[in-house]
């Protein structure tokens, strides 16, 4: 039964090329246009790393003194100062932590062949790699002792090791950060997450980094960051060391608590860090206050998903509104037009039903063409975005789950504009349209 | 009133010419109710389209009520068929989407006429048809016969010299029929020149002149009032 | 003469088709007003005058990594070889680029910290004193940086004293035209105002305090530097060829990059409102295009629904004129209603949208010029489908079913 509607709804299709057309032509658009602003949506709003992202926490203070504002909405600064990142890192217990910086180095071989370049680089602690599940292909992340006394190491990753030696296995190669020669002790597996979501304050969709380095070179070597800064008072800093002896907040820090215990654990702890610290002079504030949110919490509390994108995504979503009331009206003149085939049709014996689901099984296959044709006008549209702007590259694309969602909002909207004319039209009696005819 | 003079009218298609009239002659005095009758195919509808000045015609020349068709522009025509023509039509043609009253009042305002002259008259042409009661209804909520009196009253409206009615009675049963004939008897009396096209013979009979027309050209048959319909029918035939 | 009533009773007759139009017209008025709102704000934004010739400046930095080298010996060299190009009319190392999106900001105020006292945000720059040569700037009122001025930090406790701001933000700290030769505090250190420039956008035009930017005269030399580069009108892409190249001659252990124009680093600022633009735009437009088809459609069925009928109204004797007339009034009337209902959505909408996000109020004038253009549309998508129902043979209403 199901092949003899298609059959029909096909050659209904046909009858009217011309309102055929622009039926499909209609929701194509509506669907490319909701389609490419969905997309970047979805890419925005995707979980980044959905095995664990409820266990990897972003820790914050509060730092700053009694009535101090900040952007955020709790007034929190998103960043750590140095020597509270240096204190938490020292925290007793078993889970991993990671401190953090963005910056960056000249890298080269020290050889004559070899052009110095600019590379961004992570400057982190050692668990960083198993917290966000970096992968090595070749030797590990660099150990606790070399941690400890800021051995001269690195990791890169594979695409850097090609790029730098043509090869992969590198491990105990060095290579030359600035002046300093550095020893590469693993290589990871190339890792681009679509949204830099352990690194929000410095443009959420950056390209991950290729290049790490201990969290102890900062000291050693005065690895400035190459993220923001942020002060909320006046303190005269004339050196490096100013800096990181400093209130203010340009330290990222990360920690992975795998169970609701231990989560708990960990917010007692900073609780009763911040009281001690209170006793030294710092933190003078009524009320203490620090931030612990996974992933996801973290992304929505960074305004991740830009204004505009949301703006786009509601006007989108109307314009379909439009398209499915144009289709709703051309759909209820083809129908009812057809009124005395379908008289004939309930004279030989057809059910209300039959004629109702053959009639929807037309405004079905009309939902499928429509959004197969939008998909190719969404992938307009996304090639339009990557081009406008090369920093959503990443981010303009549809992945499988947006490709099957095309066809299924276009069919689901096809179906809702054509149930009213498909219900006027099994309604018919029989009679009236014999009658005039 | 009515004056046709080897009118022609071809139809072309990329094939063949189909001759639909040739050297059609008529004429057609004020105040005449002539029934045309004739096989289907032969040319009535034709017939009535120009007279109408529904259609173009291909030759000749026509002439009603003294003024020549063939050198009238879309914008004249309509008008005249607007002001001397009153149409009834075998389908009825009321309009669906419009009650009654208003379906009368079309030509009217096709006219300009002022709104409260519009309705004395569309009153006045209900009333003659017996629905007066019923101008807020929509055609679709009445009968055959009913439908057809409110086309009537339509071509009344206007007050046209020139009746053109095509198979006015076609879609109704005889009761009905009989009705309408009445009312355009009526109607003739009162002076209006009347032009029905029409295949039943009982019909053609109560005109006081038939035509015929037969593969395009006219027979008149006024001569032989009072013969036989039946006879004459199978000798035109 | 425009058989108003009957048009409004047979619409009235015949309520979905009509209403799906002015449900569609009214949702199209809502999002094109407010989008072109949208589109106006960020338009009026990118034309703005940023006060610099940007296509005649472009960056460049350079990260050293030779310690041993004395640093800001380096950068004067440089300045100094960056000066001396063909084309080139000055040059200056400078903490930061204008119009790029990143650099140092803070707070200018009347009182030395910690005292409270009236504050300004800005953005601000420091270098030597051909920053505002290079910027394509000058002062309207005082004078310019002396080298004199120009202070070094290093390990002496030397303080810049002088600052030249742009007029938005000595208007901000002591009104308007007023500010010259006044004293503001950075942080601590007392600065005196020798000279305002009129307009000079500071590293974040699209901020609130985009137009508040401060020079400062001071050299803080470090491995990452950047530098500013104007050349002469035409210029500026053959030097922008040779600096990386000369650069390096004579002092390899550097690595030259993001030698960018002044425009692009704009335009890359600029890139997601430009986007959002672009995105509006075509929104619009399509949705004015399916808008147009749907009326288009929607006519040219009623009108084949109605051959018998505009045939039997020929026949009675409508003028065509008066068959195109009778469609184009059907859709003004339809259109109408929908630009009535559209107005109130759009006003809802814009609220809404002021409500969440940061748009600006949406403009009457925005409505009714949409609305206008609509209707406009509007009658010329029903026109054509009007002209073929005038041209339907009377003849028609004489052929049976």
């Amino acid at each position: 039964m199901f092949t003899h509607y298609i059959d029909l709804a096909w050659r209904s299709l046909r009858q009217t090329p011309m309102v055929t057309f622009l039926m499909i032509l209609a929701i194509a658009i509506g669907i490319g246009v909701t389609m490419t602003t969905l997309s970047v949506y979805h890419m925005m709003s995707m979980d980044p790393i959905p095995q664990k992202s409820n266990r990897l926490f972003a820790v914050q203070m509060q730092t700053m003194d009694e009535g101090e504002t900040w952007q955020t909405e709790d007034n929190i600064p998103y960043q750590l100062t140095y020597p509270d990142a240096i204190n938490l890192q020292a925290l007793p217990g078993d889970f991993a932590r990671a401190a953090m910086i963005r910056s960056g180095f000249s890298v080269h071989l020290n050889t004559p062949s070899s052009k110095p370049f600019i590379e961004n680089a992570r400057v982190t602690g050692r668990d960083f790699f198993s917290m966000f599940d970096l992968t090595f292909i070749h030797g590990g992340a660099w150990t606790e002792a070399q941690s400890r006394s800021a051995a001269p190491v690195v990791v890169i990753d594979e695409e850097m090791a090609q790029q730098l030696f043509g090869k992969t296995d590198v491990v105990g190669e060095s290579l030359f950060l600035g002046e300093r020669r550095q020893e590469i002790v693993g290589v990871t597996q190339k890792w681009r997450p679509t949204i830099k979501f352990y690194d929000l304050n410095n443009g959420s969709f950056g390209k991950a980094e290729r290049l790490f380095v201990p969290f102890s070179h900062v000291k050693a070597y005065d690895v400035d960051t190459w993220g923001n800064t942020n002060a909320w008072k006046f303190e005269e800093t004339r050196d490096f060391n100013d800096k990181m002896n400093s209130e203010m907040v340009w330290i990222q820090f990360w920690v992975q608590l795998d169970t609701p215990a231990q989560r708990q654990a960990y917010g007692d702890m900073l609780m009763a860090y911040m009281q001690a610290q209170q006793k030294l002079g710092r933190f003078n504030r009524e009320e203490l206050s620090y931030g612990l949110q996974d992933v996801n919490a973290w992304m929505n509390y960074n305004d991740v998903i830009s204004e505009d994108n949301k703006i786009l995504v509601g006007l989108s979503f109307m314009f379909l509104a439009v398209c499915v009331a144009n289709i709703l009206g051309l759909l209820l003149a083809k129908f009812m037009r057809r009124a005395a085939d379908v008289g004939v049709r309930r004279a030989l014996g057809a059910s209300k039903r039959q004629v109702f689901y053959q009639h929807l099984v037309e405004v079905g296959l009309l939902g499928l063409l429509g959004g197969s044709l939008g998909v190719l006008f969404a992938q307009l549209g996304l090639l339009g975005v990557r081009q406008s702007y090369d920093y959503y590259e990443s981010l303009a694309n549809m992945d499988w789950v947006m490709l099957l969602s095309a066809p299924a909002i276009a069919i689901s909207a096809c179906i809702l504009a054509g149930l009213y004319p498909a219900w006027l039209v099994c309604r018919t009696t029989p009679a009236t349209h014999l009658k005039v005819q | 009133m009515l004056d046709m003079k080897a009118i022609s009218k071809v139809y072309q298609t990329d094939m063949v010419q189909t001759h639909a009239l040739r050297d059609f002659n008529l004429h057609v005095a004020e105040g005449e109710f002539v029934a045309v009758t004739g096989p289907s195919g032969s040319g009535k509808t034709t017939f009535l389209n120009i007279a109408g000045m529904l259609e173009p015609f291909s030759g000749g020349q026509y002439c009603l009520d003294g003024v020549d068709i063939g050198k009238l522009n879309d914008n004249a025509r309509a008008d005249l068929r607007n002001q001397k023509i009153g149409f009834i039509f075998q389908g009825f043609n009321l309009i669906p989407d419009l009650n009654l009253y208003e379906n009368v009042e079309v030509p009217l305002r096709y006219r300009g006429i002022k709104s409260g002259e519009r309705k004395r008259r569309v009153e006045e042409c209900l009333e003659l048809v017996g629905l007066a009661g019923r101008a807020k209804h929509l055609p679709q909520q009445l009968s055959g016969g009913q439908q057809q009196r409110v086309a009537i009253a339509r071509a009344l409206a206007g007050r046209p010299r020139f009746l053109l009615a095509d198979e006015p009675t076609g879609n109704l049963d005889s009761l009905m029929a009989r009705q309408v004939m009445e009312l355009l008897e009526q109607i003739n009396r009162e002076g209006a020149t009347i032009v029905m096209v029409t295949h039943d013979p009982e019909l053609a009979r109560r005109a006081p002149r038939n035509i015929q027309i037969v593969d395009g050209r006219v027979t008149d048959f006024t001569l032989y009032q009072g013969r036989s319909v039946d006879t004459m029918m199978t000798a035109g035939g | 003469m425009f058989e108003l009533k009957p048009t409004i009773n047979a619409l009235m007759r015949s309520k979905l088709g009509a209403v799906l139009l002015i449900l569609q017209l009214a949702i199209t008025l809502a999002i094109v007003s407010n989008a072109v709102s949208i589109i106006q704000d960020r338009m009026t934004y990118l034309n703005k005058n940023t006060g610099y010739p940007e296509d005649d400046i472009f960056k460049f930095n350079s990260l050293n990594f030779d310690k041993q080298s004395d640093l800001l010996q380096q950068v004067e060299l440089d300045e100094q070889k960056l000066r001396g190009i063909t084309g080139v009319i000055d040059a200056v190392a400078i903490s930061s680029v204008p119009l790029s999106g990143s650099g140092s900001s803070g707070g200018m105020q009347l009182k030395p910290e910690p005292q409270e006292s009236k504050r300004s945000n800005m953005g601000y720059v420091t270098g030597d004193e051909h920053v505002l040569s290079t910027l394509g700037v000058s002062v309207s009122e005082g004078r310019d940086f002396t080298e004199a001025d120009v202070v070094v930090i290093d390990d002496s406790d030397a303080r810049p004293s002088v600052v030249i701001v742009s007029r938005a933000l000595s208007d901000a700290l002591f009104g308007a035209g007023k500010g010259l030769g006044e004293t503001i505090y950075w942080g601590a250190d007392p600065l005196s105002i020798i000279g305002i420039v009129e307009t000079m956008a500071n590293q974040w035009p699209k901020s609130s305090f985009g137009e508040k930017m401060a020079i400062i005269p001071m050299l803080r030399v470090g491995n990452f530097q950047k530098y500013l580069v104007r050349t002469a009108p035409g210029e500026r892409a053959q030097v922008m060829r040779q600096i990386e190249e000369l650069m390096l001659s004579g002092h390899r252990d550097r690595v030259i990059s993001d030698i960018t124009g002044l425009d692009q680093k704009k335009a890359r600022y600029d890139a997601k409102d430009v986007l959002m633009m672009r995105m509006l735009i075509t929104l619009i437009v399509v949705l004015v295009i399916v808008t147009a088809l749907g009326i288009f459609g929607l006519s040219t069925f009623n009108i084949s629904k109605r051959t018998k009928q505009i045939g039997t109204r020929r026949a009675l004797g409508a003028r065509k004129s008066a068959i195109v007339r009778y469609f184009v009034v059907e859709n003004a009337l339809i259109c109408a209603m929908g630009l009535m209902l559209g107005t109130a959505a759009a006003v809802l909408l814009g609220q809404q949208l002021m409500q969440w996000y940061s748009v600006p109020a949406l403009g009457y004038s925005f409505i009714a010029i949409t609305a206008g253009l609509l209707l406009m549309m509007s009658l010329l998508s029903v026109l054509m489908p009007a002209l073929r129902a005038a041209n339907i043979s009377p003849s028609i209403a004489t052929r049976s079913v």
